[in-house]
C-alpha cells in the first residue's frame, strides 16, 4: 500500500494531468461558444475576450434564420436513422451466419468485409459519382443512405458476428430441440440476448453516419439535401470574416445533438468502444 | 407421391441450411458500392478519361505522368509526414492519457469520468466541424486566439495557415487533437485486461514504476498497440474533411494529403485519369496496411 503522503502526491499529481488534459480537450469547444455569443465589434477585439462582454444570443436566432442549418439537422435526422435501420437488418443476418453456419469460403468472406472497411470513401465516391450522374441518381436520399450504409456495414458485422461468439452454441441446441426454426433461434434467441451488443452497434454507426462527409459531399448537389457536416462546411465558406460568430453559432448547433446523446450514453459509448476494440 | 415430398423437404432443408440468403443483403451491398467501384477506378486509372466527356482511351499515360510530377512527391511527402506525427502522438498521448484515467480509476478520483468524456467528444465531432473550429483558432490577427497567447509569449503574429511550413503543423496538430481519442480508449480497454496478478508480482520483485511500464505492460500490450497503430495509419491516410475545412490544402499544395490531391484532380481539374492513377496509390496503401494488420490479428488468434 502506498503511505498517506505518497497517495496525496500521487493525487495531486493526477489532478494536475486532469486539468491540463480537460484544457486542451475542452478549449476549442469554449472558444466557439465563446465567439458564437459575441457581438460583431467584438470579434475583432485586441486582445481577444475570453469571456464575451455581451451575450449576443441573438447570433443563434440569426444564423438560424439565414442558413437553414435546422433543415441540415433534420436531413442528418432522416439520413442517420434510415442508416441505422437498414445496417441492423443487413449486419445481424450476415453476421448470423458467419457466427453460426459452417460454409466454404468463410474466412476469405472475413477477410473481403475486413478490406472494405479499410478502403477510403474518396475512393469509391468517385465510380458512384460518375455511375449516379449517367442514371440521374444525385440528389437520390435511397442511393446515397445506400452507400452510407456500405461504409458502416463491414465494421458492424464483425462487431455483431464477435457478440454473438460469445453466446454459448448449446442455447441454439437448445431451441433446436424444442423445434425452433434458423429464423427463430436468431430473433428468440441470438438477438434478445444480443441488446446491448446491437445498442451498441447503433451508437457508433449513428455518431459515424453524422460525422459522415466526403459521400454527401460528392453524392448530392441540391443544397436543400445537405446533412449537417456538407451544410456547415458550406456555410464557412459562403460567409466572410465578419461573421465568424454566425458560423461559431452554426458550428454549435450542429454538433449540439452529438454532444447531448453523448454526455446521456457516454457510459454505452466507452463500453462499446472498448468491447470493439478488445474483439479486434 | 411420398418420394417427391421427401424430395422437396431436402430441397427446402438444403436452402434452409444455407447461409447464402443470410448473407445476401450484404452481399450485394459491399459489392455495388466497393467492388464495383474499386473495379472501376483501377480501369479509370488505365485510361486519359475526363470526368467531363465521355470518349476515353486505354493508357498508362496516367502513372507515367503521375511519376513525373514534382507535385506528386511533394503530396507524399506532405502526406508522409502528416501521417507519421499524427500517428505518432495519437498514440503516445492516447497511451498517457489511458494510462492517466486508469490510475485516477484505481484511486477512485472524482473526475475521472469527465476528462474521459472530454477527450472522447473530441472523437465524436464532425471532421468538417473540428477543421472550422481550428480554422477560427489559428486566426492569423491580433484577435485570433492563437495569435493572443503567441503574443502573450512576446512573440510577433503567426501565419499560422498562410505559411506552408506551419500549415503542416497546424493541420498535423488539429488533427492530433482529433484521433488521440481513439487511440485512448482502445489502450484503456487493453490497460483493464491486463492481469492484475501479473503486474502485483512485478511490483512485489521490486521493479520501479517505469520498469513495469516498459518491462511487463508494454509487452503484454503490444499487440493491441500494433493493432491500433495500423487503424490509426490507415484512417489518418484516408483523412480527407477536417482538412478540407481547415486550409482547403493550401497554401499551395502544402497541405494537400492525398484523399484531397484524389479529390481536386477529379473534380476541380476534371482530369479522372490522373485522379484515379492516384486513388490507386491510396488503394494500394490501403490494402497492403489491412494486410498486416490481418497477420498481426491472426498471430494473436494463435497465441
Amino acid at each position: 500500500m502506498l503511505s498517506r503522503k505518497q497517495r496525496f502526491l500521487t493525487k495531486t499529481g493526477l489532478y494536475f494531468c486532469y486539468f491540463v488534459i480537460l484544457a486542451f480537450f475542452l478549449f476549442p469547444l469554449l472558444w466557439v461558444i465563446s465567439l458564437s455569443l459575441k457581438t460583431r465589434e467584438e470579434l475583432f477585439a485586441t486582445p481577444p475576450t475570453i469571456i464575451p462582454e455581451t451575450f449576443a444570443f441573438e447570433n443563434y436566432a440569426r444564423v438560424i434564420e439565414q442558413s437553414g442549418v435546422l433543415n441540415y439537422i433534420q436531413n442528418s435526422f432522416v439520413i442517420v436513422t434510415a442508416t441505422v435501420i437498414v445496417t441492423l437488418l443487413t449486419a445481424i443476418p450476415a453476421a448470423y451466419a458467419i457466427s453460426r453456419f459452417k460454409f466454404k469460403g468463410k474466412s476469405p468472406l472475413l477477410v473481403i468485409i475486413l478490406m472494405t472497411q479499410m478502403i477510403s470513401a474518396v475512393v469509391i465516391s468517385i465510380p458512384l459519382y460518375r455511375l449516379f450522374a449517367q442514371l440521374d441518381l444525385i440528389n437520390n436520399y435511397v442511393v446515397l443512405i445506400i452507400v452510407y450504409v456500405a461504409v458502416v456495414l463491414p465494421f458492424s458485422t464483425w462487431f455483431l458476428k464477435g457478440y454473438f461468439d460469445t453466446i454459448p452454441y448449446a442455447m441454439d441446441e437448445a431451441a433446436i430441440v424444442d423445434g425452433c426454426s434458423k429464423f427463430q433461434i436468431l430473433t428468440k434467441i441470438l438477438i434478445p440476448t444480443s441488446v446491448p451488443g446491437i445498442v451498441s452497434v447503433t451508437i457508433l454507426v449513428a455518431v459515424q453516419s453524422w460525422s459522415q462527409f466526403v459521400i454527401p459531399y460528392i453524392l448530392l448537389d441540391d443544397d436543400r439535401l445537405y446533412p449537417v457536416s456538407v451544410g456547415v462546411m458550406n456555410l464557412q465558406s459562403t460567409q466572410e470574416s465578419v461573421s465568424t460568430h454566425l458560423l461559431a453559432a452554426g458550428s454549435v448547433i450542429s454538433v449540439l445533438p452529438v454532444i447531448i446523446l453523448f454526455i446521456l450514453l457516454q457510459r454505452f459509448i466507452v463500453g462499446a468502444l472498448t468491447s470493439g476494440a478488445v474483439k479486434g | 407421391m411420398k418420394t417427391t415430398q421427401a424430395g422437396q423437404k431436402k430441397k427446402a432443408g438444403r436452402w434452409r441450411d444455407s447461409p447464402l440468403p443470410w448473407l445476401l443483403p450484404l452481399g450485394i451491398i459491399l459489392t455495388f458500392v466497393f467492388l464495383y467501384p474499386v473495379f472501376e477506378i483501377v480501369r479509370f486509372s488505365f485510361t486519359n478519361a475526363s470526368l467531363m466527356d465521355t470518349d476515353y482511351e486505354y493508357t498508362i499515360g496516367s502513372f507515367l505522368r503521375l511519376v513525373q510530377l514534382p507535385g506528386f512527391y511533394q503530396m507524399l511527402t506532405v502526406t508522409g509526414i502528416f501521417v507519421f506525427a499524427s500517428v505518432f502522438f495519437q498514440l503516445f498521448f492516447g497511451f498517457l492519457i489511458a494510462l492517466i484515467i486508469d490510475r485516477g480509476q484505481q484511486l477512485k478520483m472524482r473526475g475521472t469520468v469527465a476528462v474521459r468524456t472530454a477527450v472522447l467528444t473530441a472523437w465524436a465531432i464532425p471532421g468538417v466541424i473540428i477543421g472550422i473550429i481550428w480554422r477560427i483558432m489559428y486566426n492569423e490577427t491580433e484577435s485570433g486566439i492563437f495569435n493572443h497567447f503567441v503574443s502573450l509569449f512576446g512573440m510577433d503574429t503567426m501565419p499560422f495557415l498562410s505559411d506552408p511550413q506551419m500549415a503542416l503543423f497546424a493541420v498535423t496538430l488539429a488533427n492530433i487533437w482529433r484521433g488521440t481519442a481513439f487511440s485512448m480508449i482502445l489502450l484503456y480497454a487493453g490497460i483493464q485486461t491486463l492481469p492484475k496478478d501479473v503486474m502485483e508480482a512485478a511490483k512485489i520483485d521490486g521493479a520501479s514504476a517505469f520498469q513495469r511500464l516498459t518491462k511487463v505492460m508494454l509487452p503484454m500490450l503490444a499487440p493491441i498497440i500494433l493493432i491500433n497503430l495500423i487503424i490509426i495509419s490507415i484512417d489518418t491516410f484516408n483523412t480527407f474533411d477536417m482538412v478540407m475545412a481547415l486550409t482547403g490544402g493550401g497554401p499551395g499544395q502544402s497541405t494537400e494529403v492525398i484523399a484531397l490531391s484524389i479529390y481536386t484532380s477529379i473534380f476541380r481539374e476534371f482530369n479522372l485519369g490522373h485522379g484515379a492513377a492516384t486513388a490507386v496509390v491510396l488503394l494500394i496503401i490501403n490494402v497492403g496496411m489491412t494486410l498486416v494488420y490481418l497477420k498481426i490479428l491472426g498471430k494473436r488468434e494463435e497465441r
